[in-house]
């Protein structure tokens, strides 16, 4: 059932819902899977199989099985986080110097 | 007699020890944790403060990094997964 180039569902952990495929079965516990998770070792009782198998040597490579999975219709999920966009320069306007005003002075009266 | 705007039964009375004896000391209680909605399980990883902490804390503290998380436990959403694999 689980063996090299079967498509599986994550169903644990924060890639919970996402689709991969195992790249390598380690033992009767663990499995390394690719995809639109991360590479990665895996315990198969956090695996949903599905009916699918790709065509993929035992180790390919992550190109190898985005490349495969293309086929199904699945996108490999973006995970760099978004450059810092460069914000334009803030542009002060230039203090206009106030004309300045005599004070005017009341004198006391005695 | 404590005075009336102390009586009321939302507030906390608690008996601090002090070098002198003990002393009365009133504190607003916390609203309670939040639970699954599937099995009604406490939810571990979701922080329960009064409203202004609630606001003022980053998003991470106040749900677990998952689908559905800060909603349904972790069983739960496994169950829910797999279900809608089986069903699709």
């Amino acid at each position: 059932m689980l063996e090299v180039g079967r498509v599986c569902v994550k169903v644990a952990g924060r890639e919970a819902g996402r689709k991969c495929v195992i790249a390598e079965v380690v033992d009767h516990n663990f499995v390394i899977i690719d995809g639109q998770v991360k590479r990665r070792k895996c315990n198969i009782a956090h695996l949903e199989p599905l009916s699918q198998i790709l065509k993929i040597k035992k180790g390919a490579s992550r190109e190898e099985i985005l490349k495969e999975l293309q086929t199904l219709g699945v996108k490999a999920v973006e995970t760099k986080p978004k450059g810092k966009k460069e914000k334009p320069a803030k542009q002060r306007k230039a203090k206009e110097e106030k004309p300045k005003t005599e004070k005017k002075t009341i004198s006391k009266k005695k | 007699m404590p005075r009336p705007n102390k009586r009321s039964r939302t507030l906390r009375r608690i008996f601090r020890k002090t070098p002198s004896g003990t002393r009365l000391v009133y504190s607003k209680r916390k609203p309670s944790k939040a639970i699954c909605s599937g099995c009604g399980d406490v939810l571990p990883g979701v922080m329960n403060e009064r409203p202004y902490k609630m606001r003022t804390a980053a998003k991470s503290k106040k749900r677990p990094e998952r689908p559905y998380g800060g909603n349904l436990c972790s069983k739960c959403m496994r169950e829910k997964i797999r279900e809608s694999i089986r069903n699709a």
